[in-house]
């Protein structure tokens, strides 16, 4: 930025544009500036920024899906080409693995979405009475690894568990439902709440109420506002639908408890049992990789199909934000009675399971002598848990606010592209980003190990393997599709005409982004950034594969201690993370609420 | 125009740092590396790693630094990185995984310290000399509760009376590392392959439960889900430690589980000096009470294999137990099979 841009009012098209017409998601006809063809000084630019994007972050998932083609490239076999991994991946009880993950991911996604497009609809336009206190619930959801969500689940409900020690009887129903596919979608559906929360609220705060009043003016009952709201939140919708869907199909710690506890196999475990077994069977698992990647693909398409062509940009400089009106008698109770059953079955029943099992000493079983809270007293007393626990807070902290500012630039060009209608390269960001996600953790750790660690990059001069800087990137793999995904929904609602509004009045580019879009998305973008720190300080299986030598990140240390036979200790170690990372989230909401504009607040996160 | 041109130089900007950062942070480490002797870098699963680490540091001077995971997780890390090994050495339960690894060329051979042995510690040194046993567990230890299994069985073949229908538990062989020597164990002892196969598919039909791994069975049996966990000896004695109440027993045969450390065969020179000396410091006075000291409530109850040094406390006499060697380069090569074939029939 220079001073000349300001002093000079900058002319906002420097070369003839046209005008083009098309009809927007309301049916309502828009006239907008179409841009001008990109110079090739930008397309350079852009194409090395890809390249960087694709250097850095892709390079080791493709290296990964190589390896069941080319096993020999990477030292894994014989073979300089073969295709065998795949048909072995495509028969037998790994297709049957991969069809239960499918249906699994399908159904959680679609469960996930609907429960989480109607809390966003419940916190962003109406008063829910103890509002914060189920927005910390669902941030603790959030949290919550997958594998403790299942493992509170089986310890509730398991033979001789929580549950039949307190009640004297064995429920049998219970635990057939729980240890079954009903438990294994449930527990992936819940965790995706928080994701469909997310990404659709960020379009509830934009919508406003001008379009539904505006039915309303022309006799819409309420029904058809619903469908017009719905309709409207269709980006959000679909954004939540394909992240849940691949964040589902990607999990691992479900499969490992309930989906194993219960013969019902599912992808993840497999490709993992692939790796896990000795000796490894690399290929075998990046067959298993590819045929994930591809049902992501299934997932874009859809997602393609469902908004193509359409634009839902509704945030102008004329939007005014949602006045939450309050909820009154049988609808309070309603609502309320809703949350509870919700987060009881989410949170509680789990967060039950779990923390009684950290306070039980004796390897987690049931027995009323031996609670006891010794487990958290020695969490204060370890000393060499000190280490990992700074180390995990500086790589969180590092990874949060690289993802953030990435994701930002790539939900930008994503919202641009997907408005375009003619985002080539965007939308092979858009793939990769999710298949990124797609791609459980142990192989995109894999990947980078069979990347970064060949003979031929190391003699490139490029020595990453084993460094801290390695990990963070492989931290940042995982969440940038999060964070670019979660802020795409409000990039996608953001009109140009306001900082070409701004650029027109005098502003450089910094200045016009910074008084138009940063406070519009300033609370969406800390919310990122407050998942992201969140979701990455606990990370385990990119932290085990790829942590220096001598310098062990906080889940590893807590997979130790577990590793152990120190159950007790190891659930006190993550109970005590989490509620560490709640007292940082809360921290951080009264900050942003003291400290910032009192403009930007106006569309902060309700 | 301007604005992409902007962002555009903004995003390059962004992608800049990103690779500045990993330049700065691995320049910083390979100039360290380059300046002083090698460090050695130890790949281990055992409980009592870091503290020999210490021991070994403070005795020798020479830099030390682990990488400390389950069994399982760091034999995948050190296949992924076959190409090009990052480790010096290898420290981990099971002899059948040092024999593959041993059968690919992975393994520096030939060294083996001078140090008196038990007749057990000899009979787990591997011919060609390319792993050094450090200390010895059994597979297959029995542990149970007497306050509700007060006759615990006193045979394999027992196992599979209606007496102990749904009753025994263990974990499994392709996620828990130790658990594939027990597996080859009885198969070697019952007379081969299809014999042992044979064996846990009836072990099966009459209820055997499978567990991902140790914890996972050893919650099991105190919650009484199963009243006999097959589980690695030093698993079993630290369940006695942390709770009194159980017992363990073995029964006719149980296989020698020796830990081993293996040495890179692609590592400089220098660093496999640091390694053999990192062996031979492991099974002196020092590095045994190193060994005995590290982990009590867990690795540290095993047989030392050295002559003179007693096992800790709670550790009967070997010479009590009956056991076998089993040879791991016949069953080491037969591992993914054995384990692939065991998920499909025993685990589901």
């Amino acid at each position: 930025m220079t001073a000349t841009d300001h002093s000079a009012p900058v002319p906002v098209r420097t070369v003839p544009s046209t005008v083009e017409s098309t009809v927007d998601g309301t049916g309502r006809r828009r006239f907008s500036w179409r841009r001008p063809a990109a110079t090739s000084l930008t397309r350079l630019a852009w194409s090395l920024a890809v390249l960087a994007v694709v250097l850095v972050m892709l390079a080791p998932v493709l290296g990964f899906l190589l390896v069941a083609i080319s096993p020999r490239a990477f030292g894994q076999g014989d073979a300089w080409f073969t295709l065998a991994p795949l048909a072995s991946a495509l028969s037998g009880s790994t297709l049957q693995a991969l069809l239960n993950t499918a249906i699994t991911g399908v159904c959680a996604a679609v469960i996930a979405t609907a429960i989480g497009t109607a809390l966003a609809l419940l916190f962003g336009r109406t008063q829910v009475p103890l509002a914060g206190f189920w927005r910390l619930a669902l941030w603790a959801l959030l949290l919550a690894p997958s594998y403790l969500e299942a493992l509170g689940w089986t310890r509730l409900a398991e033979r001789d568990g929580v549950l039949a020690a307190l009640s004297g009887t064995d429920i049998t129903w219970l635990r057939q439902l729980v240890m079954g596919p009903a438990g294994v979608v449930w527990v992936l559906a819940s965790r995706g709440v928080p994701f469909a929360f997310l990404a659709v609220s960020g379009v509830v705060r934009g919508l406003g109420r001008d379009y539904e009043d505006a039915a309303r003016v022309h006799g819409a009952g309420r029904w058809s506002r619903l469908r017009i709201t719905i309709g409207m939140l269709a980006p959000g919708l679909w954004s939540a639908l394909a992240i849940v869907f691949a964040e589902a199909i990607s999990d691992y710690g479900v499969g490992a408890t309930l989906a194993a506890g219960a013969n019902f196999p599912i992808a993840t475990y497999a490709l993992a049992g692939a790796v896990t077994n000795f000796p490894a069977d690399y290929p075998g698992a990046a067959a298993i990789g590819w045929l994930l990647m591809v049902l992501v693909l299934f997932a874009l398409l859809a997602q393609r199909m469902a908004t193509r062509g359409r634009s839902y940009a509704v945030l102008s400089g004329r939007s005014r934000p949602c006045r939450p009106v309050p909820l009154r008698g049988g609808r309070r109770v309603l609502a309320l009675g809703a949350l509870c059953v919700f987060f009881l079955l989410a949170l509680g029943v789990p967060a039950f399971g779990t923390v009684s099992a950290s306070l039980l000493g004796n390897f987690g079983s049931a027995d009323a002598s031996s609670f006891t809270l010794q487990a958290y007293q020695q969490v204060f007393e370890r000393s060499d848990l000190l280490g990992p626990v700074l180390l995990s807070l500086r790589l969180a902290l590092i990874t949060a606010t690289i993802a953030v500012a990435a994701g930002a630039l790539i939900a930008r060009v994503l919202a641009r592209g997907a408005r375009a209608r003619r985002g080539g390269a965007a939308s092979l960001l858009d793939l990769l980003m999710l298949g990124a996600v797609a791609l459980p953790a142990i192989v995109l750790g894999a990947g980078y190990i069979f990347t970064y660690n060949l003979p031929a990059v190391t003699a490139l001069g490029i020595q990453l393997y084993g460094t801290l800087t390695l990990l963070v990137i492989g931290l940042l793999a995982g969440a940038l599709p999060q964070a670019s995904r979660l802020l795409m929904g409000s990039f996608a609602q953001v009109q140009d005409s306001l900082p070409a509004a701004a650029r027109v009045h005098g502003a450089g580019a910094a200045r016009a982004w910074g008084t138009t879009i940063l406070p519009l998305l300033s609370g969406s973008l800390l919310w990122a950034w407050l998942l992201t720190f969140a979701d990455r300080l606990l990370e385990l299986p990119l932290a085990s594969m790829l942590y220096p030598p001598g310098q062990e990140p906080l889940a590893v240390a807590v997979t130790t201690l577990i590793a152990g036979y120190d159950f007790a200790g190891g659930t006190a170690v993550l109970v005590v993370a989490c509620l560490g990372i709640l007292a940082v989230i809360g921290a951080a909401l009264v900050l942003f609420r003291l400290l910032a504009p009192a403009g930007w607040r106006r569309w902060e996160q309700r | 125009m301007k604005t992409r041109i902007r962002s555009a130089v903004l995003a390059l900007a962004a992608a800049t740092a990103v690779l500045a950062t990993a330049a700065g942070c691995g320049s910083s480490s390979s100039t360290a590396a380059s300046t002083a002797a090698p460090p050695l870098v130890v790949y281990s699963a055992q409980g009592y790693a870091q503290t020999v680490i210490d021991a070994f540091q403070k005795a020798t001077g020479i830099q030390t630094k682990l990488v400390k995971d389950s069994t399982g997780p760091l034999l995948a890390k050190v296949a992924a990185e076959k190409s090009n090994p990052q480790w010096g050495l290898l420290w981990a339960d099971g002899a059948e995984a040092f024999a593959a690894l041993d059968g690919q060329g992975q393994l520096l051979k030939g060294y083996a310290p001078d140090v008196p042995l038990t007749a057990a510690g000899q009979s787990v040194f591997p011919q060609d000399r390319s792993y050094v046993p450090t200390g010895i567990t059994l597979a297959g230890a029995v542990l149970y509760d007497p306050a509700k299994t007060p006759n615990p069985p006193t045979s394999w073949q027992e196992l599979l009376s209606p007496a102990w229908r749904g009753k025994v538990g263990m974990p499994n062989p392709s996620i828990s590392g130790p658990t594939y020597p027990f597996v080859a164990g009885m198969m070697s002892q019952l007379g081969g392959e299809d014999q042992g196969k044979a064996y846990f598919s009836q072990l099966k039909a009459n209820g055997l439960q499978v567990f991902d791994a140790n914890p996972d069975s050893l919650h099991a049996l105190t919650t009484g889900a199963i009243q006999l966990d097959l589980a690695q000896s030093s698993t079993a004695f630290a369940a006695v430690v942390k709770n009194p109440g159980l017992k363990v027993a073995f029964l006719n045969k149980v296989s020698l589980l020796p830990s081993n450390i293996g040495i890179d065969a692609k590592a400089p020179a220098a660093v496999q000096d640091e390694a053999e000396k990192f062996a031979a410091f492991t099974l002196s006075p020092a590095g045994q009470q190193a060994m005995l000291a590290g982990n009590p409530s867990g690795d540290s109850l095993y047989w030392p294999l050295v002559n003179g040094v007693s096992p800790r406390q709670g550790v009967p006499p070997l010479d009590t137990v009956a056991y076998q060697t089993v040879d791991p380069y016949v069953w080491g090569p037969r591992e993914s099979e054995i384990n692939s074939w065991f998920t499909q029939n025993i685990v589901k």
